[in-house]
């Protein structure tokens, strides 16, 4: 469960052992002659409690990878396992929160209704005054609790995205899968979003595991503890420590620049 | 049916557009249609007197003074009664089923393989094509007529509701997915209710398919109704009896499509916003 009590970031303690595996993955498109390959022999593992952005251009393969940790798509070779099982197919267990928020929500239930219809089908056994608490909490810690009679239409596009991520953490899943959720935002919200999102996620007790996707190396750099590069038709091509930078002074820190710098020569300088 | 782009339903377009409740600002746009109409009549009688005979092009003048008996002695409203009753009977039975096998094709490739080619097929057969058929099933008594209303109502409608149950954006059902949403649940609480613009715009459709077709079907094999009332004015020749039911018709028809209007943009606000 959640607990909204903030712990400094140098608290805390990643356990040693690891949420997701994904072993010696390819992921090909069509068939004979035509086939087009994503990536291949991809192999990651995503430690428990932390915050992974990959980052890279699109068509890099990035989106694919999630997809395939969400059980949307398959792998055409190698294999995925979270929490020990092999995944194939969708859970809420490795929940998505998805970049466009108004296909995501559910336009004809009011805000506080989005979370909660999230909760009762992600925890069916879970007794109504539960349910009802879990809803609370997390409106409660986006800052939507006084707008949960809303419909989503009547929010901006920093709130829509907000209560898709107050559905997420209301369920509580055992990853967080981040498709580039501020993607489609305006600068000043996504800046805002991102550091809301860090301060939720030092909030948790034990931390969430979250995997974020972005192709803003800035972002990847100063939300991730962890930052994994990827190119178009490579695959993996950097794999970096980031948790020394923490969000408010990230880039004022010293190592952030050549950071920064490393990973856009990585990416080459064409590609972003 | 394989052509999304065409099968776009422009009849829900206005409604999704149009912000709920701007009634008020309307006004301007009531008086262009009552002044189109009044345009329409005056063209009409005008027509009927000077243009053409009057004994095959009756003017409105002459059909109010037809209409007036026939509402009054000769239980005109019963007979609207009994075809408003058939139309609404089939209607609801074919916009369920259209709703139902619409949403299942729409969503299920399986399903769509099974019952998509013989629906296809179908489509071509109007309900007029249908009325021996449903004599001989049904008889001469209500059912044949509740039928070929049934029959036009959901090829109308399902054609429609389909595109909508295909035209879901993915992250909306990778939504329901996520958060754990069986099968059934997503099908039910999420393809539904986001398939309700295309819904709404397929069952306006069907409305006037179905009042197209209770006129056939009353035709030939009924002893009441509109339709009835038709023949038997065809048999004596009395064009102005044929012109006061095609009206009243007409009326019906345009009332009915106002009220399913309003009642879907009231009742069904919060699914036609997007």
């Amino acid at each position: 469960m959640l607990t909204m009590v903030a712990r400094p970031p140098e608290q805390s303690t990643t356990s040693p052992d690891d949420v997701v595996e994904i072993r010696s993955v390819s992921k090909r498109y069509g068939r004979g002659a035509r086939v087009t390959s994503v990536f291949e022999d991809l192999s990651l593992d995503i430690r428990r409690g932390s915050f992974t952005t990959v980052v890279g251009p699109s068509g890099c393969g990035k989106s694919t990878l999630l997809n395939l940790l969400g059980g949307f798509e398959a792998p055409t070779e190698g294999r995925i396992v979270f929490e020990g099982a092999e995944v194939s197919a969708p859970a809420p267990d490795r929940l998505m929160v998805f970049q466009g928020a108004p296909a995501a929500l559910f336009p004809w239930l009011s805000a506080g209704r989005n979370v909660e219809f999230g909760v009762s089908q992600a925890h069916r056994k879970w007794p109504a005054a539960q349910r009802k608490e879990a809803t609370r909490r997390a409106l409660t810690l986006v800052g939507l609790w006084e707008h949960r009679g809303k419909t989503p239409a009547q929010l901006s596009g920093g709130m829509q995205q907000r209560l898709q991520l107050a559905r997420a953490l209301a369920i509580d899943p055992g990853v967080l899968l981040m498709d580039e959720p501020f993607g489609a935002l305006d600068a000043q919200t996504r800046e805002t979003l991102s550091a809301e999102l860090v301060r939720i996620w030092q909030g948790t007790q034990p931390r969430k595991t979250i995997v974020f996707i972005t192709h803003d190396i800035d972002e990847a750099i100063r939300l991730g503890t962890r930052v994994v590069v990827m190119a178009p038709e490579k695959g993996i091509v950097g794999d970096f420590d980031a948790e020394r930078f923490g969000f408010d002074d990230g880039i004022e820190q010293a190592g952030y620049g050549e950071l920064r710098s490393t990973v856009r020569e990585l990416l080459g300088r064409g590609a972003l | 049916m394989t052509d999304r782009r065409a099968q776009t339903p422009a009849a829900t377009a206005p409604e999704r557009a149009r912000p709920a409740g701007a009634w008020r600002g309307r006004s301007g746009h009531v008086m262009a249609i009552v002044g189109s109409l009044v345009f329409f009549v005056v063209c009409w009688q005008l027509a009927s007197t000077f243009l053409f005979n009057e004994k095959l092009l009756p003017g409105p003048v002459t059909i109010f003074q037809t209409a007036v008996p026939m509402f009054v002695d000769e239980g005109l409203v019963d007979h609207i009664m009994i075809s408003l009753d058939r139309v609404v009977i089939g209607f609801v039975l074919g916009g369920v089923v259209a709703i139902v096998v619409g949403l299942l094709i729409g969503r299920i490739r399986l399903f769509d393989a099974l019952v998509g080619p013989p629906l296809q097929f179908l489509r071509f057969l109007s309900p007029t094509a249908l009325i021996p058929v449903a004599i001989i099933w049904f008889g001469i008594a209500e059912a044949s007529k509740v039928f070929l209303i049934f029959w036009a109502t959901f090829l109308f409608a399902v054609v429609t509701i389909i595109q909508g149950a295909k035209t879901i954006p993915q992250t909306r059902l990778r939504s329901a997915q996520t958060i754990g949403a069986s099968s059934w649940t997503a099908l039910w609480r999420v393809v539904l209710p986001s398939s309700v613009p295309f819904i709404v715009g397929g069952l306006r459709t069907a409305v006037a398919a179905s009042f197209m077709s209770i006129i056939p079907a009353e035709l030939l094999a009924a002893q009441s109704g509109l339709g009835y009332l038709l023949s038997q004015a065809t048999i004596t020749m009395d064009t102005p009896r044929v012109f006061v039911i095609l009206t009243v018709f007409g009326l019906l028809g345009f009332l009915t499509d106002w009220v399913f209007r309003l009642v879907t943009s009231l009742a069904l606000r919060r699914y036609l916003t997007t």
